[in-house]
């Protein structure tokens, strides 16, 4: 598939700091970013049982790269959700298309999904839990119990593989979910508000973790939220949408290089960043 | 299981307390020394443990096939919701009929063997696994869909591996209430005809103003009934121990 490298919408610069983001960087470097799928003027329009239709999605046209994380952020109604569940193949479209480099996902194991509820099955252990898409898939069970110890020692639940989902709080039920969704090595990870039912302290670790288990598996991630802060720590770009109709607003590159830690919360490029994303969601 | 044991100790002494006490002839209420002198006189001379396999063979019988049934047609009726359109009102109104209206009508067809019977049981436990099951599959998290398709999985799949084990506790909710309903139907099905089973022991009963008879049959049943919906319960407590409300110790551990 050819890529012209075009950036596809107006990147808004907080100043005139001469720092690049990692797309801009591998630009110059004269290397393009790998497009993974390009969603092309994709568009929903739901029909209300009144026959009005209701257009969640105006025509969005955006490019998701090979090893990004991207997170969508935007008010409720804007339509993130929605773009992420057509990603995912959970909603159809009303318009427009997806075009996949490597082919539309047609295997159960093109595709992870983290739901904002871990959604675990409560009867089987977390180790079983993890290894549920392998069983689905009929990948033998030696394998299996091998890939699910490997992702549950990755998510810090290693000493827990017998436990039942209802033993283990939140946070822990969470990084479950993540695991069940990393250990078929998806070809992208949709996450759709994670760790929005976590409190704050929890949700802070939990970011810290997902930054780390990202690092170690280079998985692609499209991360929806509706916290800010969540999104310029954990992102690489950041695709602010507003609502009425849906559509993404602003497409930023942040320029605060792929190493994040706690520190990076102190950098006034952060700060800079968190201020230009919450005028844009005014 | 020892305070169930001291109350039904409790209440056989009340019991012979107050039939010695009052001096009520045996031919209405026997002491219980009488009924365990004709319990003993039945097994030993009567054959009393020829009837009850009968009955408790059209129950478990009749019982497994409701089960079954309520089961797969609530199933069907999920995944295909024509069909429930369809079948709705008739179920509704086989449902709402008086089930002891139909006995004398499977008797009259089906003869005065185990069948009737066994056919009366699964309708009448049909019902309550059937509105359980339907309730329960209907309030499945629809994330557990969204799931099933992320991961691609056929129907058979998401039924087997999400759908039912979701479903257990409303449907073992259900089987409980279907098998007392399936003692009493057994029982009613015996007492409009039958030549063996312990509901025939209790019309012969009465029509010999037995009483004894009658109360050691009556003994049987509950026993039958009691022991039944124990065991479904042990069964129940094996499969859903995931289920119990209580949460472990780790829930407070943020690891």
């Amino acid at each position: 598939m050819s890529f012209d490298g075009k950036v596809l919408f107006c990147e808004h610069r907080p100043n005139n700091e001469t720092k690049l983001g990692k797309v801009e960087k591998l630009k110059q470097a004269g290397t393009h970013p790998q497009v993974l799928v390009r969603a092309d003027a994709v568009t929903k329009i739901y029909r209300s049982r009144m026959g009005e239709s209701v257009e969640a999605l105006a025509p969005t046209t955006l490019d998701i790269h090979e090893g990004e994380f991207l997170s969508l952020i935007g008010p409720s109604g804007c339509g993130k959700s929605t773009f992420l569940r057509i990603l995912a193949g959970l909603e159809t479209l009303s318009g427009g298309k997806l075009e996949w480099r490597d082919g539309a996902p047609t295997k159960g194991s093109d595709v992870g999904f983290v739901f904002q509820e871990p959604v675990l099955l409560p009867w089987l252990s977390i180790l079983d839990n993890v290894r549920f898409p392998l069983d689905v898939f009929r990948t033998p069970k030696n394998e299996g119990n091998e890939r699910a110890r490997a992702m549950l020692a990755l998510v810090g639940l290693g000493a827990f593989e017998k436990a039942l989902p209802k033993e283990l709080s939140g946070g822990m039920r969470q990084r479950a979910a993540i695991a069940r969704a990393l250990v078929y090595r998806p070809r992208i990870v949709l996450m759709d508000e994670p760790f929005g039912a976590l409190d704050l302290l929890t949700r802070d670790r939990m970011n810290d973790e997902l930054l780390r288990i990202k690092n170690e598996t280079g998985s692609t991630i499209v991360f929806v939220t509706h916290s800010i802060e969540e999104a310029a720590y954990l992102s690489d770009r950041v695709a602010v949408m507003s609502a009425r109709p849906g559509r993404i607003s602003a497409l930023h590159d942040l320029d605060l290089g792929p190493e994040r830690s706690e520190a990076i919360k102190d950098d006034p490029r952060f700060y800079q960043w968190l201020s230009t994303l919450r005028k844009e969601l005014r | 299981m020892i305070r169930t044991l001291l109350t039904l100790a409790g209440f056989i002494l009340a019991w012979w307390g107050l039939v010695v006490l009052f001096d009520v002839p045996s031919y209405l209420v026997p002491s219980p020394w009488v009924l365990a002198e004709k319990f003993w006189f039945l097994t030993t001379q009567a054959a009393l443990f020829s009837h009850v396999p009968v009955t408790l063979m059209e129950i478990v019988v009749g019982f497994v096939i409701g089960t079954f049934v309520g089961v797969a047609s609530a199933v069907l009726f999920t995944r295909f919701p024509m069909v429930e359109v369809v079948l709705n009102p008739l179920i509704i109104f086989i449902q709402t009929a008086p089930k002891i209206a139909i006995a004398p009508l499977l008797l009259l067809w089906l003869g005065l063997g185990a069948t009737p019977k066994i056919v009366l049981v699964a309708i009448v436990s049909f019902f309550p696994v059937l509105s359980n099951m339907l309730s329960a599959l209907r309030s499945i998290d629809p994330n557990y869909g969204a799931l099933a398709k992320i991961l691609k999985m056929n129907a058979l799949q998401r039924l087997w591996r999400i759908e039912l084990p979701q479903a257990m506790p409303l449907l073992f909710a259900g089987m409980k209430v279907g098998v007392t309903l399936a003692v009493t139907a057994a029982v009613i099905g015996e007492l409009m005809g039958a030549r063996a089973g312990l509901g025939y022991l209790l019309s012969l009963g009465q029509e010999t103003a037995d009483v004894s008879l009658v109360l050691v049959a009556v003994l049987l049943l509950s026993l039958i009934g009691y022991l039944l919906y124990v065991a479904l319960g042990a069964v129940e407590k094996r499969l859903l121990g995931w289920h119990e409300s209580r949460s472990g110790a780790l829930s407070n551990v943020e690891g």
